[in-house]
């Protein structure tokens, strides 16, 4: 049996058990879609539905922060309910949380090491080749036909849910271990043995880690020489179409209306003349900078660096790989990490009363 | 260059900085011409899009100022409008743009010849940079 489909059956047992068991009474997990093109999210209640269940797909369309903001939009679900998930979607599922935005109550997080997800666009143009080569990427870790974001990210193996699912030297064999203390009650009421994280699997996600630090380091110097500055923003944006379809794919973005979607940047032609005056020339679509840098300010102190707008993006831009860049920086003016502490607040909604003085009366 | 008078905006706190201005004003100080004065009723009215906006637009500087710490109108306002501003131009800083156009700064109501300095002050370390690039780029 391939590493894939190991993953896929142990974790669908613990799944099933736990189920049995009470712990939980429905399942959002993704599967395969009917046309076995895609993958997509579905709710299960029924049984037969769990058989075909993929809770580490090699392709993620939609996000499932996303997701669970759809189906807790309108108010709490009343039964428990067990969300499986990659570990970056989890983090923007506490970022949500903590903006009100997912209702956490009732939902049981479980989070699975992450070997990276591949391009949506190259694994859709031949679905069985990408299956090959993601079998490869689980068999590898780090594998670089995985997506250059997910090359750089160092949070694939984060205990991010309630329960975490440890597939990372686990010969053939999955760990279910107990994160928090809620994980711990539900794996004692379900009577499932609760794993641990063992010397191998530390040693691997460590000697896995520092590689992925290292490929960051150097992507991060690739884009001080590709993106800082007029000249190369103006080179790096020239493509962008302004569809919009990073801003809606994002999980972070969670605005029912985005002020860049707005009337508010929509003007009378008078006053692009007056600006196309001014400046000599205006370009079309109008904006492109502003709508980016813009979306930077609003939401990357929580850009957990999913990717998802990346595999949104119909003309290629790294638009993950540049927020994250960017993210990093103002993450860091709080010591911020988004997703790892249910508890603490999103640095724009608190502050400290001495602070950031370097910003007062600076230039 | 020395004919050059940078056009900077300044986002003012109806309850200080506004008032501030005002006593500047009265007092006959020195306040240069360009600066363009805009009433808000709380530094933490300012969304970095309204920076930004200015910014691309191709104002040479940007001014936020509000309340000193403790003597916001609605108590906390500018402690989140510093954050908010840190971020803004920590944003700018690191896609190499010039974060050096946008300044805070804390002026009170009474602080009129603070406010004339100020203005003073940001104004000159603009006149050092020059024109923003962004007047004559074809929007991006
Ligand atoms: S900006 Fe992109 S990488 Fe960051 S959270 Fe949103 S979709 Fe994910
Ligand atoms: S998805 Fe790509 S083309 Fe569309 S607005 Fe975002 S960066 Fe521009
Ligand atoms: S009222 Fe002046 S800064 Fe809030």
């Amino acid at each position: 049996m391939s590493n894939y489909d190991i993953i896929r059956k142990k974790t669908i047992e613990f799944l099933k058990k736990a189920r049995d068991a009470g712990c939980f009474k429905h399942i959002l997990i993704p599967m395969e879609i009917p046309s076995k093109e895609s993958f997509s999210y579905v709710l299960i209640k029924d049984e037969s539905f769990l058989i075909d269940a993929s809770p580490l797909p090699p392709v993620n369309p939609v996000q499932g922060a996303k997701v669970l903001s759809s189906l807790t939009r309108r108010g709490e679900l009343t039964g428990k309910t067990a969300a499986v998930m990659r570990p970056c979607e989890i983090r923007a599922v506490i970022e949500l949380g903590k903006l009100g935005q997912v209702k956490l109550e009732n939902i049981v997080l479980i989070s699975i090491d992450c070997p990276g997800l591949l391009p949506f666009s190259s694994y859709t143009a031949d679905p069985e080749k990408g299956k090959a080569r993601f079998e490869k990427v689980i068999g590898e870790w780090g594998n670089d036909s995985i997506r250059p974001v997910c090359m750089t990210c160092t949070h694939f193996a984060d205990k991010a849910g309630d329960i975490h699912i440890g597939i990372i030297e686990n010969n053939n064999d999955i760990s279910v271990i107990p994160v928090n203390d809620r994980g711990k009650a539900l794996l004692e009421q379900c009577v499932i043995p609760a794993g641990k994280d063992t010397g191998a699997r530390e040693t691997k996600i460590k000697k896995e880690t520092d590689k992925r630090q290292e490929n960051l380091n150097k992507s991060d110097d690739e884009l001080k020489n590709s993106l800082q500055g007029l000249n190369n923003l103006d080179k790096m944006f020239a493509d962008c179409i302004g569809c919009y379809n990073c801003m809606r794919a994002c999980p972070i973005c969670y605005c029912r209306l985005c002020y860049f979607n707005s009337e508010n940047i929509r003007h009378e032609a008078d006053e692009y003349i007056r600006r196309a005056e001014a400046k000599g020339s205006l370009r079309f679509p109008a904006d492109t900078l502003l709508f980016h840098s813009g979306r930077m300010t609003h939401m990357s102190l929580s850009c957990v660096g999913c990717g998802a707008c990346e595999d949104a993006c119909p003309v290629s831009i790294p638009v993950a790989r540049i927020f994250q860049f960017i993210a990093r920086q103002n993450q860091a003016l709080f010591a911020y990490t988004p997703g790892s502490d249910r508890e603490e607040n999103i640095p724009l909604v608190v502050y400290k009363e001495s602070e950031l003085e370097d910003f007062e009366d600076s230039h | 260059m020395d004919t050059f008078e940078p056009k900077i905006v300044g986002f003012l706190c109806n309850w200080c900085s506004y008032a501030g201005a005002d006593v500047a004003g009265n007092a006959k100080l020195n306040v240069p011409a360009s600066f363009t004065p805009l009433r808000i009723m709380c530094s933490s009215r300012i969304d970095p899009a309204l920076i930004l906006t200015a910014y691309f637009r191709g104002a040479d500087g940007i001014l936020v100022a509000g309340c000193h710490p403790g003597d916001c109108h609605y108590e906390k306002g500018n402690y989140f409008a510093r954050r908010r501003f840190a971020v803004t131009k920590n944003t700018l800083k690191a896609l190499g743009l010039d974060s050096q156009r946008l300044r805070l700064s804390w002026i009170s109501a009474s602080e009129g010849k603070r406010f004339a300095e100020v203005v003073s002050e940001f104004t000159e370390h603009i006149k050092k940079l020059g024109p923003n690039p962004l007047k004559e780029t074809g929007d991006l």
